[in-house]
């Protein structure tokens, strides 16, 4: 009975999880910078690959700290790429079109897709989940992996802690205010377009390490960039253009209804993810929480 | 004075049409197969192009999902032509149209009321994902495996039967559809209604303050764009005889967006510079694994940030710069 019920539950909290943390990066950088960038899963995807080489030469046994740590190389690696990314793409496209800010991240995915395939190849590569992570906890008849709780913990903690910095700190502060209006912050001297860059490598660190701690749950191809693209880009919109805390509630929304959906009608897997997208923008266009920045 | 510049562009844009065509038919006599395979696929993606670029450089709207056009037009064609051999091919194409034009319809009825801008792109793009979910799910649409066995049909037109399967009789046939739905958008572009898409573009506000219901002709704008793409995916199914959900995929949906911005969003012409542009690197790069993707997003990079306008924006640009040029060393003998 409780797998029943509760399943499809656990189950959509660990998607829901798994796609906020592939997201909290894409929406600091879209909150921020206003650039939708697709190359987000570029940038993911080469973090899960630099986790996947470390792992390979330097961990073995697959310890839990090894994990983490290594997860955190892949992020600062990635953090930065997204520094020189920053200097020679996002600045100068400040000054364009929206459209093609679209079209150079789209340019950026494919070089990303490119570069990974030129250094690891076309073939399939998987890790083993670290072994304190492994196995499964029991409630009744209801199995929830350890590895799934871990993500769930890791992203409900993720969540947290940078609510707490932007509500509670002055850096969240400074970030809400050049959020909302860059000009005015610049006045008051602030230095955009260092901020600009901090965030950039932030978001890119974000998607990095976000690669290396998703890894044990991905088969890694070059495949792996667009997987999460579009489902991001779904939580971020319906959570109201790049706020945090919409980008959560709107991640765990689609996903349980989605995974509940996929239960009920299990012949179309996956497809309830982009109904309940299209209609909550049909609904409330303007997203779950409207008007806030960040 | 009107009259007479669109006058001059129609003579041009012919003139330019005509060297294309000429280009396209002789193919087949100078180069191999394969070429002649790339040039009939391109033909169908500079359509694709066009039809996007409708939508964006003439009414301002960006869609994330014009592939699942492309893909419902091909599916419609393989599938009724499958059940229902009788029907004449033509009539299929244009069935498989009218359905592309129907669900960008009811779609747009919905999509268009309150959300334009990014919510659009994003519809769109939502929308592209459960179609593309759907094909690879649907048992009669062939699943993950795709549409296979589809056949070129025999072409009757009362005087002659025609088989398209024979020689190179289907590219050409391919090329004279793609002309026609050229022809077709370059008159809806260039026409009142293509005038009226224009002033939405540039100021919705004001077209909707000037009497123009501004949601009735993004929405035509939509379903045209909708069903000329349709049609191109029709066309597309006989010519690879095979369909995978893959033309349904985001990543295609993103070709058109590629194609337009690279050519430029301001000229007819843009989208069709792109998509040759794109063909030529993709087949240029062909066997190097993974550079081939490493250098076409380099070039789409460099244009993008260099040539903000696309290649013909950049084109123009340069040539206004040349002609100032020209204009301040004639001042002198004006004035003496």
């Amino acid at each position: 009975m409780l797998a029943l019920f509760l399943g499809p539950l656990f189950n959509g909290l660990f998607t829901a999880m798994v796609v906020f943390l592939f997201a909290t990066g894409l929406t600091l950088v879209f909150g921020i910078l206003r650039i939708l960038n697709f190359a987000h899963g570029g940038f993911f995807m080469i973090g899960a690959y630099l986790a996947f080489s470390l792992v390979k030469t330097f961990a073995s046994d697959t310890s839990t700290i090894a994990y983490i740590l290594i997860s955190i190389v892949a992020g600062i690696v990635v953090g930065l790429c997204g520094l020189v990314v920053e200097r020679l793409v996002f600045r100068p496209l400040q000054h364009v079109d929206e459209a093609y800010s679209l079209i150079a991240t789209y340019a950026l995915l494919l070089i990303s897709e490119g570069a990974v395939k030129a250094i690891w190849g076309v073939s399939f590569h998987s890790i083993m989940t670290p072994a304190a992570l492994g196995g499964a906890l029991i409630a009744g008849d209801l199995v929830m992996p350890v590895f799934a709780i871990f993500i769930i913990g890791l992203g409900v903690l993720c969540y947290s802690l940078l609510e707490w910095i932007l509500q509670h700190t002055a850096t969240g502060k400074l970030m809400k205010s050049v959020a909302s209006d860059p000009w005015m912050a610049g006045m008051l001297g602030v230095n955009v377009p260092r901020f600009y860059a901090w965030i950039v490598v932030i978001g890119f660190f974000l998607a990095g390490l976000a690669g290396g701690l998703l890894l044990p749950n991905q088969t890694l191809s070059p495949n792996l960039a667009s997987v999460f693209v579009v489902q991001a880009f779904g939580v971020l919109i319906v959570g109201g253009m790049g706020n945090i805390r919409g980008t959560f509630l709107a991640s765990i929304l689609l996903c349980v209804i989605d995974s509940y959906g996929s239960v009920i009608f299990s012949e179309v897997p996956g497809v309830f993810f982009y109904v309940a997208m299209a209609a909550m923008l049909l609904m409330r266009p303007q997203g779950l929480i409207a008007g806030a920045r960040l | 004075m009107m009259s007479q510049a669109s006058n001059s562009t129609w003579k041009r844009d012919a003139a330019i049409a005509a060297i294309i065509l000429v280009v396209l038919v002789s193919l087949p006599f100078v180069t191999s197969k394969g070429i002649v395979f790339i040039a009939g696929t391109l033909a169908l993606h500079v359509v694709f192009g066009l039809s996007w670029n409708l939508m964006f450089g003439q009414t301002g709207l960006v869609s994330f999902g014009h592939a699942s056009f492309f893909a419902i037009g091909g599916y419609a064609f393989a599938w009724a032509a499958k059940i229902a051999p009788g029907i004449h091919p033509l009539l299929l194409f244009a069935g498989a149209g009218l359905f592309g034009s129907l669900v960008a319809l009811i779609v747009g009825i919905l999509a268009l009321r309150r959300s334009i801008g990014v919510y659009f792109a994003i519809l769109t793009l939502a929308l592209s994902q459960i179609v593309y979910l759907l094909l690879s799910y649907i048992p009669a649409l062939g699943r993950e495996d795709g549409f296979t066995g589809i056949r070129r049909p025999r072409l009757s037109l009362g005087f002659t039967t025609i088989d398209l399967a024979s020689g190179n009789n289907y590219y050409y046939f391919m090329i004279a559809m793609c002309t026609l739905l050229a022809v077709g958008l370059w008159w809806v572009m260039h026409g009142r209604m293509g005038r009226v898409f224009k002033s939405i573009q540039q100021d919705a506000e004001r077209a909707a303050f000037l009497g123009i219901d501004v949601q009735a002709y993004r929405l035509r704008s939509f379903a045209i764009a909708s069903g000329t793409t349709a049609i191109a995916g029709a066309l597309y199914a006989p010519w690879l005889q095979l369909l995978t959900p893959e033309i349904a995929h985001w990543t295609f949906s993103a070709r058109p967006i590629l194609y337009t911005l690279l050519g430029g969003v301001q000229s007819f012409w843009g989208p069709v510079v792109g998509a040759v542009v794109f063909a030529v690197l993709e087949y240029g790069t062909r066997t190097l694994h993974g550079l081939s993707e490493i250098i076409i997003g380099s070039i789409l990079l460099v244009v993008v940030l260099a040539f903000p306008g696309g290649l013909l924006g950049g084109l123009s640009r340069l040539r206004k710069r040349m002609n100032r040029k020209t204009i301040v060393t004639a001042r002198p003998e004006i004035v003496r």
